[in-house]
C-alpha cells in the first residue's frame, strides 16, 4: 500500500466514521456552496431575466424618419435586420392620422400598427375584448369609447379626408367616377402642358380640355388647337396608353406624351387623395392609463387600404440590451444610411440600468456575507474537531508525525470536505437558482457547466482557508499529552 | 553497550526540580523498570527519554546521539525511528480499525504494509480482530494492538508508560508475556510503572523519589 492510499484511507475514515461532526462542517460548506452557486447563477442570469421583465415597461427606442425622409414598412424591415434577433423583443410600427366619424361629428387620432408587435413592445396594454384579428376591425381607447358610447362588437364608420381634395365624385370608389381631374406635365423645352378631364359615371373620360399654350403653335400647340387630338381620349378609361388607346399628333410627339402623362398623373394623385370611408367593428376597448386611451388602433393593412399610402410615422422598439449596447445599436441604425433617426426612451433605459446595478450589488453582497459566514462556521467546526481530537493529534505526533504531516492531514480533510460540499452545493445551488428564477421571474435558467468546477474550487479554497487556524492549533499540540496523567 | 545514557540530567520548572541530577545507563537488550510515587519525576524522565521534552541540564545519549540539544523536528525523527511507545490509556485513533492503527505507525515511519501489520497483530493474538474499531475491542485487546503498533517498525527501544495500569490481571499477564518475548528477541524495554509485579518482571528496577534516583534493584528472580 502506498503512502497516498493510506493517507486517503485515513482521511475518508475520519470523515465517514466520525459522521456527526463532519456532517456539520460538510453541511455548512454545502450550504455555503449552494448559496454561492445559486447566487452566481442568479447574478449572471438576472440581467437577462430582468431585462426581459423591464421590457414590459414599454419600448426603449424609437425609430423615426430623418429630416426630409420618409419611413415605410420595407425600410423598417431593413433597419430591423441590424438588431440581433435575440435582442429585439419587438418592433411596433405606427402611422398616425386623424379620421372623422361623421355620424358623431368627431374626429380621432388613429394609429395603424402591427398588433402582434404591440403585444411585445407595450405588454402593459390592457384590452377588454380582444385585439383586432382580421381586416376592418379596430381597437378603441377607453376615453373615446366612453365619449361616443361604443362597446366591443359595435360598428363605427371612419372617414379619411386627404388634405388635397378632389371636387365631386364618389370618394368610396377606386376610380373616382364623376370627378374632375386636373394635372400637368412637362412638354417641349420645359413648358408645362395642363389637362382637365371630367369623368363620367363609369370613370371614362367625358370631357378633356388641353392647355398647350406654352408649346410651339405649329407643333405642340396643335394638341390644343386641333380638337381631333382631344377627341381620341373621350370614352377611354384611365390610365391611357399612348400608341394603343390614343395616337400622338404627328410632329408633336413630345407634347402628346406630356398630355398623356398629365392625365395619368392626375388620376394617380386623385386615387391617393380621395376621401375614404370604411366601416369597422370594435373588437376591444384599450386601457393604458396614458394618452393611448384617446386613440383608435387599426392594423397597418387597414390603414394602408384606407389612406392608400404605405407610410410610417414612428416605430417603437423594445430592445433587450444594457444602456451602452442600446446606444451602440442606435448609432448603427443612424449610420446605416436609411434616413432613419433614433431616440432612446431615457426614462426606461436609465431606470433599467440602475435597478440592475443595484440588484447585482445586492446579490454580490449577500454572496460575500454567506461565504464569510460559511468560513466562520467551518472554522469553528474544525476548531472543535481539533480540540476533540487533541489526543489523537498528540498520539500521531508521538508516533512520529511531523508538523507537516499533521498540516497535510487536516488540510486534506478540509479539501475533501470542500470538494464534497462543492459538488453538493453546485447541484443544490442550481436547483435553488432554478426555483428562484421560476418563482420570481417565471422562466427557467440553463445550467452553466463551468459552474461546477468554479463552485468546487471556491468551496475548496474556503474550506482550506477555514482550516488554517485550526491547523495552527493542531500543530501546536504537545505529543506528551498522550502520556499518563494528561 | 549502552543504548541509553543519562548524564547528570536535570529538568527544572521554575522552583521545582522535576529531575535533579539524574544519571542512568541502559544497555542494549536490557529490560528496565522505572518506579516511584507520583511527582517523583517518572513522567518527566519518560518525556525526555521519549524525545518529547528536553532536559534543562545534562546530556541524554540515545544510541550514541545526544538528544538533549536536538531541535524538536529532529526529536520527532529520532522518536519515529528508534522508539516504540506504549501508553497507559492505549490511545488508538478511534475511527481507524486495529490494523489501520498499526499502519498509521508504518505510515509515519516509512511505508504502510497491511500484510506486515496483520502479522504484527497475529503476534499479539489479534489477527481475527484486525478489522474491528477500538470501540469494539476490550481494554486488553486495545493495549495488545498498541504493543503491535509499538513493535511494527522494529524500534531499538520500547518505552511503555504504565502499560498495565488500566488492565485486569489476565490481560496484564498477556502484555507481560509479550514483553518477555520482545526481550528474548533483543529489544530494549523501559517500563515506567508503579505496580511492583510489573517491575519485578524486569531485569532491573530504578526507583525515583523527588527527582532523584533513590535506589536501584536488580531482580534476582528474573527468568530469561
Amino acid at each position: 500500500m502506498t503512502k497516498r492510499r493510506m493517507f486517503i484511507r485515513m482521511i475518508t475514515a475520519s470523515l465517514l466514521r466520525r459522521r456527526s461532526r463532519m456532517l456539520i462542517a460538510l453541511l455548512s460548506i454545502g450550504i455555503g456552496a449552494t448559496i454561492l452557486a445559486g447566487m452566481v447563477t442568479i447574478y449572471y442570469d438576472v440581467p437577462r431575466q430582468m431585462r426581459a421583465q423591464m421590457r414590459s415597461y414599454g419600448a426603449n427606442m424609437l425609430l423615426m424618419p430623418g429630416d426630409g425622409e420618409t419611413l415605410d414598412s420595407d425600410k423598417l424591415a431593413r433597419v430591423l435586420t441590424q438588431f440581433p434577433e435575440d435582442a429585439l423583443v419587438g418592433a411596433a410600427p405606427y402611422r398616425y392620422v386623424r379620421l372623422d366619424m361623421t355620424s358623431r361629428q368627431q374626429s380621432f387620432t388613429t394609429a395603424g400598427t402591427d398588433f402582434s408587435q404591440v403585444l411585445k413592445t407595450s405588454p402593459y396594454f390592457s384590452v377588454e375584448g380582444s385585439y383586432p384579428q382580421k381586416g376592418r376591425e379596430v381597437l378603441v381607447g377607453k376615453e373615446i369609447a366612453e365619449t361616443i358610447g361604443v362597446k366591443v362588437g359595435s360598428d363605427m364608420e371612419l372617414t379619411w379626408q386627404p388634405t388635397a381634395k378632389v371636387s365631386g365624385g364618389d370618394a368610396a370608389s377606386d376610380r373616382v367616377p364623376g370627378a374632375t381631374l386636373t394635372g400637368s406635365a412637362e412638354g417641349w423645352s420645359g413648358g408645362a402642358v395642363s389637362v382637365t378631364a371630367v369623368l363620367d359615371d363609369e370613370a371614362k373620360i367625358k370631357e378633356l380640355t388641353i392647355d398647350a399654350s406654352t408649346q410651339t403653335a405649329e407643333f405642340g400647340g396643335r394638341t390644343q388647337t386641333e380638337p381631333e387630338f382631344a377627341a381620341q381620349f373621350i370614352g377611354k378609361g384611365l390610365p391611357v396608353e399612348l400608341g394603343k388607346d390614343v395616337d400622338a399628333l404627328t410632329g408633336a410627339t413630345v407634347t402628346s406624351t406630356a398630355v398623356v402623362e398629365a392625365l395619368n398623373g392626375a388620376r394617380q394623385a386623385t386615387a391617393a387623395s380621395k376621401p375614404n370611408t370604411v366601416r369597422y367593428t370594435v373588437t376591444g376597448i384599450l386601457t393604458t392609463g396614458g394618452e393611448e386611451e384617446g386613440y383608435v388602433f387599426m392594423s397597418t393593412e387597414d390603414m394602408e387600404a384606407l389612406t392608400g399610402e404605405d407610410k410610417l410615422d414612428v416605430a417603437e422598439l423594445s430592445v433587450s440590451a444594457e444602456e451602452a449596447q442600446l446606444n451602440a445599436y442606435a448609432e448603427a441604425v443612424t449610420q446605416s444610411g436609411e434616413g432613419v433617426k433614433t431616440r432612446l426612451v431615457k426614462r426606461v433605459t436609465k431606470s433599467e440600468t440602475a435597478v440592475l446595478g443595484k440588484l447585482q450589488a445586492l446579490v454580490f453582497l449577500v454572496t460575500v456575507v454567506v461565504l464569510l459566514l460559511t468560513m466562520i462556521c467551518v472554522s469553528t467546526t474544525m476548531m472543535a474537531v481539533v480540540s476533540e481530537r487533541r489526543r489523537e493529534i498528540g498520539l500521531r505526533k508521538a508516533l512520529g508525525a511531523s508538523d507537516g504531516s499533521i498540516r497535510v492531514e487536516f488540510l486534506g480533510e478540509g479539501v475533501f470536505l470542500g470538494i464534497l460540499g462543492g459538488v453538493l452545493g453546485a447541484i443544490l445551488g442550481f436547483v435553488f437558482a432554478q426555483v428562484v428564477s421560476v418563482n420570481v421571474f417565471g422562466s427557467s435558467i440553463t445550467f452553466q457547466p463551468l459552474l461546477l468546477p468554479v463552485t468546487v474550487l471556491v468551496s475548496v479554497i474556503i474550506a482550506a482557508v477555514s482550516c488554517l487556524m485550526p491547523i495552527k492549533r493542531a500543530v501546536a499540540i504537545d505529543p506528551a499529552i498522550v502520556l499518563k496523567g494528561e | 553497550m549502552a543504548l541509553l545514557e543519562l548524564k547528570n540530567v536535570s529538568k527544572i520548572y521554575g522552583e521545582l526540580k522535576a529531575l535533579d541530577n539524574v544519571s542512568l545507563h541502559v544497555d542494549k537488550g536490557e529490560w528496565v523498570a522505572i518506579m516511584g510515587p507520583s511527582g517523583s519525576g517518572k513522567s518527566t524522565m519518560m518525556n525526555i527519554i521519549g524525545c518529547m521534552d528536553k532536559p534543562t541540564k545534562g546530556e541524554v545519549l540515545l544510541d550514541g546521539v545526544d538528544i538533549s540539544r536536538e531541535s524538536s523536528k529532529h526529536l520527532t525523527d529520532i522518536r519515529r525511528d528508534k522508539i516504540g511507545l506504549i501508553f497507559q490509556q492505549f490511545h488508538m485513533v478511534n475511527y481507524l480499525t486495529a490494523v489501520e492503527n498499526v499502519m498509521v505507525s508504518q505510515y509515519y515511519h516509512s511505508m504502510p504494509d497491511e500484510e506486515e501489520a496483520l502479522e504484527a497483530l497475529g503476534r499479539v493474538g489479534l489477527r481475527e480482530r484486525a478489522r474491528h474499531l477500538p470501540s469494539q475491542l476490550s481494554g486488553g485487546e486495545q493495549q495488545r494492538v498498541c504493543v503491535a503498533r509499538a513493535l511494527i517498525n522494529h524500534p531499538e527501544l520500547i518505552l511503555a508508560d504504565e502499560p498495565t495500569g488500566n488492565l485486569d490481571e489476565a490481560n496484564e499477564n498477556i502484555v507481560l508475556d509479550l514483553f518477555r518475548q520482545l526481550h528474548r528477541e533483543g529489544t530494549t524495554l523501559i517500563v515506567v510503572t508503579h505496580d511492583p509485579e510489573v517491575a519485578e518482571a524486569a531485569q532491573r528496577t530504578i526507583v525515583l523519589e523527588h527527582g532523584r534516583v533513590a535506589r536501584e534493584v536488580i531482580n534476582e528472580n528474573f527468568v530469561e
